[in-house]
């Protein structure tokens, strides 16, 4: 080594510090950051730290009714499953009950009482206390009944059962109002229609799909939003392979849902015509195959419907008609199901009766078709407002009938289209009082919102309509302290109440939810001895009530078959417009929309299309390239009530002259996760009703496509949505399929 | 003849002396952290003494860390079981007084987080109180210690040499820690 001089020297000095600083630094890199152990002020008492606690409640994310059960680990919940002892989903549940998570957690969660502050609609409130919030309602409500103008006050809620649907009828009744109505957007008006007509009751039979071996489904899809999906779900596993023998489905919808794609068969009848192909499948039977007392009576009613008449209308085939005659009639246990697009149209009550006929005539009725008990829980009515009920209250809005509308957990802002003006309507409502969890479309203009508690932080219960032939009743409890400074909203009505007093004091004595929900379970409990061990056993377990076989229904009355063909013989056949495209807006993941402000519900890949975060328009291959439309292309939709624009989706699996969109996106008002995402395909749409029910015509409507010439990037998880002869699909041997088709 | 280093160096030019040196003090910077500023002995809230707990006046470790054996954490005492004692005992202290102010807050005390595995572990204090362990086999002679510090690396071959000694039931089976 050299002789080292100054300049040597100072680089070294240089290289040993810039060294040992860099050591230093890299010392520090490798430690973790600091955690902390936080202990309890002072120690639980309910729980240990790391052992899972579970309870037994109900799912609220839909009107199912499944039970669930939450793990919670230190006082928070961190999971929901299906509850296993739970009849009607019996330990599975579907991914909106999964997110339910994230309707507790939602960041965009009401926090305090708030007052309105800006213009109505823009979402400007101040925070105030409960007991000022409280105050001015009761201040309102107080002086409208001191002013006997109780009926001016309206209560319109989202779908309610159990005692909280009491609970909201006593207080209407006790204050002086008859005005208590629910809106609920997807419910099944036309089958509740046709079972009123049929068998003089609006509760919607049971369809045993568990035990059938063929089940022919117009539009139900039954798989993923029909009645009650994961029951249903449930039954489907157990039709195809519960069995000796693998049961048959048929789906007929002009696009191709969830349950559409699982089905043996899949026929895309002209939207509209669904009755046409009921009626015609009917006359075959009766034809060839029925041969009861009445058949003389029923080849009259059904003479118009030949299937060599009607098969044109169609789009089927006559021998196609025929065919699915002689399955449905050599079937042991076939039922048939009306649903979706096929029930939504102008002519959906007479789809739905079409459809019990030809249960009716393959034999169903009292097997794949039965009535259920009158529930043991007397919760009474739910007063179900149609969409016509809805205009309804929009005109009363309008013309100054209304001092002040309470509005619970339901956003008819968003579900009714804009064309029906509801909005306006509300603007001018001197007083909206919103009880919800989140600032959405409808409590935006509201002047009051009472943050109410999610559903996994409040007592309930739940009669559920759907899913099971017995009457059970679920629970609902607490599962974790409450994270915010809310209230359910029965415990708001029970609240006010009790501040308004006089009558409704008497009505609704009890001081909070909990004990109102005990008290109205110990009214219906016969045994009074022993009340206590079992509300302890409810509570554990969840849910009361058991399954009942066939033999121990109520049997269908003998006049339902002379009723049905009535109906049949009185019903118009069908809706004659034809468009060169219809419009089918249709029901997803996101429910009627409400789903949409949930993060795990907007990153869940749509079952078909595997698109995510955003409203898409799907058309088929066919129509995309005779218009010279790419996945992509941004189209707009165009009727005469309004518009929207959104990216193309080219789907198969739909007939080449609808254009399909998914319903539940494009909110103005729900939340980060919500807000301003895609487009809401029911504001393409008109206020026209089924005149027989009452409900919004959104199936077989006519719309223009456009393109806009912009494109976008579609956000999916297929790259391509066929296999292009990599054999990732094996079809059967003999089947004969060819492996360039299939999905995924 | 003689035999110098500096002659076999010879060949080699300044700027590898250079990056020796740097190697050096790397290692020297690394190994100061290490040793004096080190994570393993962290500043707690409060002065807190093991020794003067469990050695001075023998109280056993499960009276405080009261879920070891139940659950998968041993849980640090809450500040109502701290203040069980110290509504009286030498409440006099610097120590106590902090204390005593987060029980008038009602708040809790953020202590740090000695031992510490990650997340993708699954620990049980329980599993390990039932096979017979002494808390001393991990955590070392807290009783002897003013301030806690971490004696074990707590990295994955620590775990995996105790479980083959001591011929644990699949314990070296991936799923039994990660799952």
């Amino acid at each position: 080594m050299s002789k080292v001089n100054r300049r040597d020297f100072l680089k070294f000095i240089g290289a040993g510090g810039a060294g040992s600083i860099a050591g230093f630094l890299y010392g520090e890199s490798t430690k973790k950051t600091v955690e902390y152990l936080v202990p309890q002020v002072v120690p639980p008492e309910d729980y240990s730290p790391g052992i899972a606690t579970w309870y037994n409640t109900v799912c609220n994310q839909c009107s199912a009714g499944c039970g669930i059960m939450v793990r919670t680990r230190e006082g928070r919940a961190k999971k929901i499953e299906g509850n296993p002892a739970h009849p009607i989903n019996e330990g599975r549940l579907c991914p909106r009950g999964q997110a339910g998570l994230n309707n507790l957690y939602n960041p965009d969660r009401v926090r305090t009482p708030l007052k309105r502050t800006g213009e109505r609609g823009s979402g400007e409130f101040e925070a105030v206390s409960w007991d000022q919030a409280l105050g001015e309602v009761t201040g309102i409500l107080y002086a409208l009944k001191d002013q006997q103008n109780s009926e001016r006050v309206r209560l319109l809620t989202g779908p309610t059962t159990g005692h909280l649907n009491q609970l909201y009828a006593t207080f209407m009744a006790a204050y002086g109002s008859p005005h208590y109505q629910q809106y609920v957007f997807d419910d099944l008006a036309a089958l509740r229609e046709a079972s009123k007509r049929v068998f003089g009751d609006g509760a919607i039979q049971y369809f045993d799909l568990e035990n059938a071996d063929y089940v022919l489904s117009f539009g139900a899809d039954y798989l993923a939003n029909w009645l009650s999906p994961v029951h249903y779900s449930l039954a489907y596993g157990n039709l195809r392979q519960g069995g000796p023998k693998r049961g048959t489905c048929v789906q007929i919808e002009p696009r191709m849902s969830l349950s559409g794609a699982s089905a043996d068969q899949w026929f895309p009848a002209r939207p509209g015509t669904e009755i046409l192909v009921a009626l015609a499948i009917a006359n075959a039977i009766v034809e060839n195959h029925y041969n009861g007392s009445d058949r003389a009576a029923w080849r009259t009613a059904l003479r118009n419907y030949r299937p060599k008449d009607v098969a044109a209308a169609t789009g089927l085939a006559e021998i196609q008609l025929i065919g699915l005659a002689k399955r449905m009639a050599s079937a042991e246990n076939p039922v048939a199901i009306s649903g979706g697009p096929a029930i939504t149209g102008d002519n959906g009550v007479a789809t739905s009766l079409a459809v019990l006929a030809l249960n009716y005539l393959a034999g169903s009725f009292g097997r794949g078709v039965t009535l259920k008990n009158a529930p043991e829980f007397g919760t009474g009515e739910r007063p179900l407002a149609s969409f016509a009920d809805m205009l309804v209250l929009r005109d009363a809005m309008s013309g100054g009938d209304v001092d002040a509308l309470l509005i619970s957990e339901t956003n008819p802002v968003y579900t009714m289209p804009q064309s029906s003006r509801f909005a306006d309507a509300l603007a001018q409502t001197p007083t909206i009082i919103a009880l919800s969890s989140f600032i959405d479309d409808t409590s935006a203009m509201a002047d009051f919102i009472l943050p109410t508690d999610s559903y996994l932080e409040a007592w309930g219960d739940d009669v559920p309509e759907f899913g099971t032939r017995a009457s059970i009743a679920s629970i609902q409890q607490p599962v974790v302290e409450r994270l915010y400074d809310t209230k359910s909203s029965g415990h708001i009505m029970l609240e006010l109440a009790r501040r308004i007093g006089g009558e409704l004091t008497v009505a609704l004595p009890n001081a909070n939810m909990e004990e109102y929900i005990r008290n109205a379970w110990r009214q219906s409990y016969k045994d009074d001895n022993n009340f206590d061990q079992f509300w302890r056993d409810l509570l554990e377990a969840g849910v009361s009530g058991r399954r009942v076989s066939r033999d121990d229904l109520n049997p269908i009355p003998a006049s339902a078959s002379a009723a049905l063909r009535r109906e049949i013989e009185a019903s118009a056949a069908v809706d004659s417009t034809e468009h060169a495209f219809y419009l089918q807006p249709y029901l997803t993941t996101y429910g009627d929309g409400s789903a949409a402000n949930l993060p795990w519900i907007q990153e869940l890949p749509d079952p078909l299309t595997s698109v995510v975060y955003n409203s898409w328009v799907e058309l088929n291959p066919q129509t995309a390239e005779e218009l010279g439309i790419r996945e992509g292309d941004v189209l707009a939709l165009r009727t005469e009530h309004g518009s929207l624009e959104a990216p193309a989706f080219v789907y198969p699996g739909i007939r080449p002259d609808v254009v399909a969109m998914p319903i539940g996106q494009g909110h103005k008002h729900y939340g980060r996760y919500a807000d301003n995402r895609g487009a809401n395909p029911l504001d393409l749409l008109g206020t026209d009703t089924d005149e027989a029910s009452g409900a919004l015509v959104w199936a077989a409507v006519g719309v223009e496509v456009t393109k806009t010439g912009r494109r976008v990037r579609v956000v999916k998880l297929d790259g391509v949505t066929r296999t292009l002869g990599r054999q990732i699909l094996h079809p059967p041997e003999g089947s004969g399929h060819g492996s360039e088709s299939g999905h995924g | 003849m003689s035999i110098s280093v500096a002659e076999a160096l010879k060949p080699f030019k300044k700027p590898f002396y250079i990056v020796l040196v740097f190697l050096l003090a790397f290692i020297l910077g690394a190994w100061a952290n290490y040793n004096f500023r080190s994570d393993r002995t962290p500043e707690q809230p409060i002065n807190f003494s093991h020794r003067i707990h469990a050695s001075d006046n023998g109280i056993p470790c499960m009276y405080c860390h009261s879920y070891a054996d139940r659950t998968p954490s041993a849980g640090v005492p809450s500040v109502a079981k701290c203040m069980g004692c110290h509504k009286s005992i030498a409440t006099d202290t610097p120590g106590i007084a902090k204390l005593t102010a987060y029980w008038v807050e009602q708040q809790p005390i953020p202590w740090i987080k000695v031992y510490d595995v990650p997340d993708f572990v699954v620990f049980t204090h329980k599993r390990h109180i039932k096979a017979g362990l002494e808390c001393q086999t991990c955590h070392g002679p807290v009783e002897t210690m003013e301030r806690i510090t971490r004696v074990s690396s707590l990295r994955m071959p620590w775990c995996v040499n105790c479980h083959t000694e001591r011929e644990v039931e699949h314990g070296r089976d991936c799923w039994t820690c990660h799952k």
